[in-house]
């Protein structure tokens, strides 16, 4: 730690502010442990940390609890802001159907707080309701309920942020339509903290569904559910999520099925019952399915957004949704081929894709990059999926991983992106260029 | 840049740059032919371009901006002109990119729910083109029937069904863009949430201040299987906005919450837009739910048991798509019919947190007997967007003075209740002056920075959304 920044701790940071030393090593950024993590209390100290790392050009990421520290290779990182301490509903008003909560707050304390007038947002983003709403949006990946309520830029009507160099920003607002001036609320959707800490967050919610099923048509294996799995897709029943898991656990560390078809239907009695009488029909005679109701439902589909907890490598791999078959025979192969790699004896990989949007996930159990070779042979194989990937006009996302695989094949790939406005972009909110370091056109 | 003077033709080489790119029956700038883009549907604002360029494709469209780009002269993109805050008027002079040629349907793919057309596609022929495949681009702007798909990425349009499907901006899932400096790129698409700033989702929205966007991929929807349509009517329109509150807050999620108040309605029924609206009514309320067949009914009944509740005098229910037609109609022509009222129209169109719908509008008619002004109000009540529409005769320049004071109270009182200053009209030219009531000037200095990064130079559409001192006090 440099004698500015030690300072400037001692001086400037509250005592409840700074973290404890022994618990900064559970904040490492990909190996590397940051000189401090920080918690503000409010977006005026967010603000002065800011502002001081600016003029001192010491790299900042922005953070809610930690889940997703890795992603862009977070080199030169000084200091991490985490928001978890402003978690507070600061606005809610029912009639409204909308809320303002600070960025640090739990999806779950957010519902709690909603579901007791009997609304939600209905938001399910990998990393489970234990993720925190800021990185929801910052990180801007949307769950099995994208299917029918969309991504988190669907939820999302304004945000407060404090930019790279210390200033309070706002956008958008409460209401739920919009237009003066240009959308920044969009552009830092999924900007992974690379334009400003984002602070607070405003968005829309929904009346809580009367009935909540969730229909099972096991299979044994994910490619004879295919079809039925995109003939749902092309129905027009307003279906809540559709995935398909291979395998499929039915409870924590219970019953497995080898693969599964999960439908889940939101709305009311009539609505529901309708649509369930309709979804083996439409499925094209797939056979009977299982039924969850209530609160069954809920905890299946719970334990479902914390599916990849514990994995060792996950993947997001993205097409056009005609393509799923594609990409589950490319995952297929790259399964096969990963196997026959020397000491991954004990390698438990799981899919899951929401079938609707075209993307697949893969979570990898059990990796281990010791061994001869292993290293560039796990780089060889992940950077050639994305190439095919790529070429099929869809992307690959390194999620997670071991950090030197992060390190070298990149969390986001070679898409074409234009680079020229996203630098443009990036200097007129991080004049200084201390956030996110590595993370798009930082 | 302050703009290119009127009173100096264009060079004449770059008038043979454009003509190259465009050939010569599509550049044109006598008088007569310009007129139709001297304003936009708001006609308070209006001046004549130095000329009207109409490109085809993409490429003529990139030859034609880059042109204008190595001159200096200001370019305009224009859709259908339906408008309705000035965006695409050339107030500072240059030269008008129309997108009227730009009318292809390039791909529906059914299979994964998309579409990409040019940019001059009508919301409507969009709509009559995915229909056979049982979809539906769900955005649905009053002025569907003559507005373009370009345009509505330019504004973000919304419409009456938005309270359930969301704006233009949720459909919006790529764009290719002519930059302001002629340059061809794609912003967004496939596999867009993760690795890049979301510049399609910056774009839409951006009213023609970041460049062309020349060809628009949009996500589609499947047709609702079925609808319920009520039209209810108040004595009051106190009595209409209490009855949004309660339906929203027994949970139920209409797909449209209209209303239309008295004097909105006596111009409908006046007007060959007759709706059978009755006259004596302090409002009408149009209740629409959507979806699967099952369940409709019951949330149709709800809905009509708030509304008696809440004091409704009558409902009315459309039993097929003819009756719901002509329930529709009377919202749908509000503002073409409201030409009779007088012979110019202030169109608002403030958003506020729908809870403060009462109070607001309580406060809009107060202000309008303060100003002794006519205001007939037509609005998403579900989102809480407003449209006090105040008519005057601009001949008058005292009643036009009292019409400019009164619309800036409005704003005033809807962005104290929460509100914003627009929620699907887009800033254009005349609510730039409103612009600091929402933005701080960190917040401005930002936003002007961001149209920078797309258009160094200022030539694209200059004088919109922005403030810079030029705009009228």
């Amino acid at each position: 730690m440099t004698a500015p920044l030690r300072s400037f701790l001692a001086e400037v940071v509250s005592a409840g502010t700074l973290l404890p030393e022994p618990e900064r090593a559970r904040w490492a950024v990909n190996g590397a442990i940051p000189s401090a993590v920080l918690m503000p209390s409010s977006e005026e100290e967010v603000g002065r940390i800011l502002a001081r790392a600016s003029q001192e050009g010491w790299g900042v990421l922005p953070a809610g609890f930690g889940r997703w520290l890795a992603g862009g290779g977070g080199a030169n990182v000084e200091l991490v802001i985490s928001t978890r301490r402003l978690r507070d509903v600061q606005e809610y008003e029912p009639a409204d159907l909308t809320f303002t909560a600070g960025a640090g707050i739990s999806l779950s304390s957010l519902a709690e707080a909603t579901g007791a007038n009997g609304q939600w947002l209905p938001l399910d983003p990998p990393g489970g309701e234990e993720g925190s709403l800021g990185a929801a949006v910052a990180t801007g990946m949307g769950g099995p309920l994208g299917q029918w309520y969309g991504p988190p830029r669907d939820h999302v009507l304004g945000l407060t942020m404090v930019s790279g160099d210390g200033e309070v920003l706002r956008w958008g607002g409460r209401v739920v339509k919009n237009v003066a001036g240009f959308d920044v609320t969009r552009l830092c959707i999924g900007s992974w903290g690379a334009l400003g800490v984002i602070t607070s967050v405003s968005g829309r919610l929904f009346p809580l569904p009367e009935v909540d099923v969730t229909l099972i048509l096991e299979g044994h294996q994910r490619f004879s559910l295919l079809p039925h799995a995109r003939a749902l897709a092309l129905s027009s029943l307003p279906l809540a999520a559709l995935e398909l898991l291979d395998p499929l656990d039915w409870k924590e560390g219970g019953s497995r099925s080898p693969a599964g078809l999960v439908v889940r239907l939101l709305g009311s009695r009539e609505e529901v019952e309708a649509m369930e009488t309709r979804v083996p029909r439409e499925a094209g005679d797939a056979g009977v399915f299982k039924r969850l109701e209530g609160e069954e439902s809920r905890a299946f589909h719970g334990r479902l957004g914390r599916w990849e907890e514990g994995a060792g490598l996950v993947l997001r791999m993205v097409a056009l949704p005609s393509l799923l078959g594609a990409v589950l025979r490319l995952v297929e192969d790259s399964q096969a081929q990963w196997k026959r790699f020397p000491a991954q004896e004990g390698l438990d990989v799981r899919v899951a894709a929401h079938v609707g949007a075209g993307v697949v996930r893969v979570a990898v159990w059990g990796i281990s990059l010791e061994g001869d070779g292993l290293r560039g042979g796990w780089v060889e194989a992940l950077s050639g999926l994305r190439e095919v990937l790529e070429g099929m006009g869809g992307s690959l996302v390194l999620s997670s991983g071991p950090a030197p695989l992060v390190r070298e094949v990149g969390t986001w790939g070679g898409r074409r992106v234009e680079k020229t406005l996203m630098q443009g972009l990036k200097r007129q909110f991080d004049p200084q260029g201390i956030l996110a370091p590595g993370r798009f056109a930082g | 840049m302050d703009g290119n003077d009127l009173t100096e033709p264009l060079p004449l080489q770059l008038l043979r740059d454009l003509q190259a790119a465009v050939g010569t029956d599509w550049i044109f700038s006598d008088p007569d032919r310009m007129v139709v883009y001297e304003t936009d549907a708001q006609t308070a604002h209006s001046q004549a371009p130095h000329a009207v360029v109409l490109p085809a494709t993409t490429e003529e469209a990139s030859e034609v901006v880059h042109a204008l780009h190595g001159h200096g002269i200001l370019m305009i993109p224009r859709g259908a002109g339906t408008g309705l805050s000035g965006g695409a008027v050339a107030l500072r002079g240059g030269v008008v990119v129309g997108t009227s040629r730009m009318t292809g349907i390039l791909e529906v793919d059914h299979e994964n729910r998309r579409a990409l057309v040019q940019c001059g596609v009508l919301n409507n022929d969009l709509n009559a083109a995915v229909a056979p495949y049982g979809l539906h681009y769900a955005p649905d702007p009053s002025s569907q029937s003559a507005c373009t798909i370009g345009g509505n990425v330019a504004e973000n349009s919304g419409g009456p069904h938005c309270l359930k499907y969301g704006v233009t901006s949720r459909y919006v899932t790529a764009l290719r863009v002519v930059l302001p400096d002629g340059r061809v790129t794609w912003l967004g698409g496939q596999g867009r949430e993760q690795g890049a700033f979301d510049l399609a989702g910056l774009f839409v929205g951006s009213e023609g201040c970041f460049g062309l966007a020349t060809e628009v991929e949009v996500a589609l929807l499947p047709l609702p299987e079925a609808a319920r349509t009520l039209l209810v009517i108040f004595e009051t329109i106190e009595d209409a906005g209490r009855a949004v509150t309660a339906i929203i807050s027994r949970g139920l999620l209409p797909a449209a919450l209209e209303i239309v108040d008295r004097n909105t309605i006596r111009a409908v029924e006046a007007s060959i837009f007759a709706a059978g609206y009755p006259t004596d009514a302090g409002a009408a309320l149009v209740v629409e739910f959507d979806g699967v067949e099952a369940g409709l009914e019951r949330h149709a009944e709800e809905a009509a048991r708030c509304c008696l509740d809440a004091g409704a005098r009558e409902v009315r229910h459309a039993e097929s798509d003819q009756e719901r037609m002509a329930l529709w109609k009377g919202r749908k022509k509000a503002f073409g019919a409201m030409g009779r009222l007088a012979p110019d129209l202030l169109v608002q169109d403030a958003t506020v947190p729908r809870s403060r719908l009462p109070g607001v509008l309580a406060r809009i008619s107060e202000i309008a007997r303060r100003y002794d002004l006519q205001v007939a109000n037509v609005f998403h009540a579900g989102d809480g967007n407003l449209h006090p529409n105040l008519v005057y005769d601009r001949r008058d320049p005292e009643e036009g003075r009292r019409v400019e004071q009164a619309s800036a109270e409005i704003m005033k009182v809807c962005v104290e209740a929460g509100g914003t200053i627009t929620g699907e009209h887009g800033v254009g030219v005349d609510k730039r002056k409103y612009m600091h009531l929402v933005f701080s000037p960190a917040e401005l200095e930002i936003l002007r920075g961001v149209k920078q990064v797309f258009d160094p130079m200022g030539l694209c559409n200059p004088g919109k959304v922005l403030p810079d001192g030029q705009e009228a006090p």
